[in-house]
This record gives structure tokens, sequence and C-alpha cells, in this order.
């Protein structure tokens, strides 16, 4: 496995330009290090990121929270930024790995291996984060629900990384949040089902709702159909046989090793059904 | 590749692999034995150290992660006055019987009750999550950090 290890960001991108074919890097390792015990990982070039500081830091500019792609877990659950203006992600964090792994698994890290149990992409996904792709001489923001495009893939070049995610402070000021994962256990589990939403409610009825799932299709996605067909509409009218059917069109859910399809399509209605109505 | 770091508070340089994990680099470069290699898979909490004073799995850290920083294990700590504390805890209320799993315990446990140390069940279950046994179930563990929590007054941290 060849080793890469770069002084700074531009000599990152100078390694980047270099190499051919697939390669990884390494942030935290929490993930990495699992793939190359299970021999998914071989002989990929391995590039080493964790030091490089400009990657780190969570600041406020302007209207936007700025979290450096390598904020751990952790940094979230301490920040008193993220405290103050996104108490909904901060909370919704303890539910993801144990102690030991929120030291050291990254933020970005979670979005780029692509999972469609990636635990914090439904979270992202209903706050509208944006992404902040970095390359050589060019830097683009993408929005978090354009950034995945398939399993495992991305709207990313071969040549950018995720620099930052920014979050607007107002994402989820006057919402009322809900957040579930659904696994084998409480915490330190793979995710069954991941759902986030956000309302916001006057006199009974709904003025704006913002839904996603995770682990239920390809990759974690907005519900837009669902969302569009409860904006507008009186909480205690609400045809539910409707809902189930929009739900249908929205979520593919598989069976595999830790759940069956029934069981994730059902319990998901009854979460969604839940939230909706309290 | 040179990798230099600070290990149980001397200052180290080892000339390794990058990507060799930490577990190793302890168990076979400086024949620390005390952190163990359970899950292999960051899961098990067995080979927990402290890395810059956070407790951290090391069979899923590289080598590569300490350089610059501070790495402690269950052989530094288990010297400090806090440390022999919370060691004559677990032998109090019988918490240990196979002992495989106890350095990563201990290590969770330094970590609680120097940076918190309420003796409240469920801060300490929380902070105890990432650390499994499969021996004597939890209940005495939790007593353990319980009496440690109540006798850590007069020591320092």
């Amino acid at each position: 496995m060849k080793f890469y290890k770069p002084t700074s960001l531009p000599n990152l991108f100078e390694i980047v330009r270099k190499i051919e074919g697939k390669k990884y890097y390494l942030a935290g390792g929490t993930d990495i290090n699992v793939q190359i015990k299970n021999g998914m990982i071989k002989n990929e070039p391995m590039i080493f990121i964790n030091h490089l500081n400009e990657l780190r830091g969570i600041s406020a500019v302007d209207d936007d929270i700025i979290i450096g792609a390598l904020s751990s877990f952790k940094d979230l659950l301490e920040s008193d930024l993220i405290k103050q203006h996104l108490p909904y992600l901060q909370t919704s964090l303890h539910a993801f790995a144990s102690p030991l792994l929120q030291t050291m698994a990254t933020l970005a890290g979670n979005l780029a291996n692509g999972s469609p149990t990636a635990d914090v992409a439904p979270l992202l996904l209903v706050l509208d984060a944006k992404l902040k792709l970095l390359s050589k001489s060019k830097m683009r923001v993408v929005s978090i629900s354009e950034f995945y495009t398939g399993y495992k893939q991305f709207d990313m070049k071969n040549n950018e990384i995720i620099g930052a995610i920014i979050i607007s402070k107002k994402a989820e000021k006057d919402y009322k949040t809900f957040h579930k994962k659904i696994g084998s256990r409480n915490s330190l589990t793979i995710a069954k089902i991941g759902l986030a939403g956000l309302k916001k409610i006057e006199e009974g009825v709904i003025k704006e709702i913002k839904l996603s799932a995770g682990s239920l299709n390809e990759y974690a996605r907005r519900l837009p159909k669902l969302e569009s067909y409860l904006t507008g509409r009186e909480i205690n009218k609400i045809n539910f046989a409707e809902v189930e059917k929009i739900l249908q069109h929205e979520i593919t859910p598989i069976s595999d090793l830790r759940s069956d399809k029934g069981y994730r399509y059902q319990v998901t209605v009854n979460l969604l059904k839940d939230f909706l109505i309290n | 590749m040179k990798i230099s770091f600070t290990l149980n508070k001397q200052e180290v340089t080892i000339d390794a692999d990058p990507m060799k994990r930490l577990l190793d680099v302890l168990r076979e470069d400086f024949d620390l034995l005390g952190a163990k290699e359970g899950c292999g898979e960051g899961e098990c909490g067995a080979c927990t150290v402290l890395l810059n004073g956070k407790p951290v799995t090391s069979c899923i850290l590289n080598v590569v992660h300490a350089e610059g920083k501070e790495i402690e294990t269950v052989e530094g700590i288990s010297k400090t006055e806090l440390g022999k504390l919370i060691i004559d805890c677990f032998d109090e209320t019988n918490a240990v019987q196979c002992g495989f799993c106890f350095p990563g315990f201990f290590i969770t446990s330094y970590h609680y009750l120097k940076t918190d140390g309420e003796n409240d069940l469920d801060k300490i279950k929380e902070a105890l999550a990432g650390n499994i046994c499969r021996c004597t179930g939890y209940k005495k563990i939790f007593e353990s950090v319980m009496l440690a929590c109540q006798r850590k007054n007069g020591i320092e941290v």
C-alpha cells in the first residue's frame, strides 16, 4: 500500500493529481481500518489527511456555520457554536457511535464513505447543508441533496475533496424537530432506518415540512413528493392511506442481514405518522 | 516512516509502517501488553488508550495518527493516584472476572473521573458505552466507578 502524508493542502492536491485510479483518504480511520481488516481495501494508495489543520475548526461566518471537514463528532458535541445555533444537530449526534469512536470519526468521513446508512446524512439533508468542495485551483459549493447521485456515487470529481460543511444558522430555528435512528441497539450500531424531519405548524396546518430518510434507498435522500403532499394540509385531516401510497414510491427498503423490508417499511410509516401528529 | 510521540510521558520515536495499528506498535514495539485486541473493529473497547487525554480504540488507529500526540496506556495511568484508586474500587466490588476488558474500562473510567466525575449512573453508563464486558455484567463495573466518584475527593486529578 503506497502511503502519502501531504505537507499542506496545496501539496495534497499535487499528490492527488499524480494518482490515477482508486485512492483513499485517511482521516479518523474508524471505517477505513475496519475495511482494511476485512480485506476490502488491499493495495490502493492511502493519503493521510488527519493532520491538515486547514480542514479543521468550527466557525461562524455571517449567517452560516462552517464546519471543517475533519471535525470529529466529539468536536461537534463539544462546540458552543453548534450548541447555540444547531442544538438539534448536536443532540442527535449522541445516537451515533460510542464515545470512543466519536473522538476520531469525522463528519466528512461519514458522508464521503457514501454508505446509504451514513448517520449524519439524513440530518444534514433536512438542515439543507452545503458541501464546500476543494480542488487545486477551484472551490465550489454543492447542496447535500445533489451531492449523492447513487449507491456510493457523488457529484465530486477525482481531484476534489470535501473541505467543509456549511449549515445556515437559521437551518433549524423555529422548527419542530424529529430524529430517529433504528438499529439493533441504541447506539454503536448500523442504522436499519434513519429518519430526520423539521416542520412548522400554524393553527393546525403544516406550513413547511422537510423529511429525509437513510438506509431506505441507495443513498440517503429527502422525500420531496411526501413533503409537497403534506405542505398546507391540516394535521387532523391527513389521509394516512395516501401518505403510505406516496411513501411506497419514495423509499425502496431492502431485506438484508440487519432487517427485512416489510419491517423497515412499517416502522418508517409508524415513525412518520408519529412525527406528523405530535 | 519515523514517527515521534509521547508515550506515558516519555518522548519516543519509532521507525514503522505508518499504517501499522497503534495497538500493534504498543504491544510489539514497546512491549506494553495492557491494551488488548478484542474485536479489532473499534466496537469492544478492550484496546482503549488515551490520545491527547481522550479515550480512543487503538485497534482502528494507525501509528501515524499518534505523530506529535500524547499517548497514555494502562501501564502509565495505573501508577497515578487516581489510577490506583480506580483499581482499588474495581477490586473491592469484584467487578473484574477474566480481566480481558478491564484495561479498557479502566482507561475510560479514568477519563470520566478526570473530566467529569459526577456520581451519576446515567452519565457513567454513557461514558462507558464503548466498552464491552462478556463475563460479569455491568452492574458491578458501574458500582466500582460510582465508588471511585465518591472517594476521589482529595486526590489530585
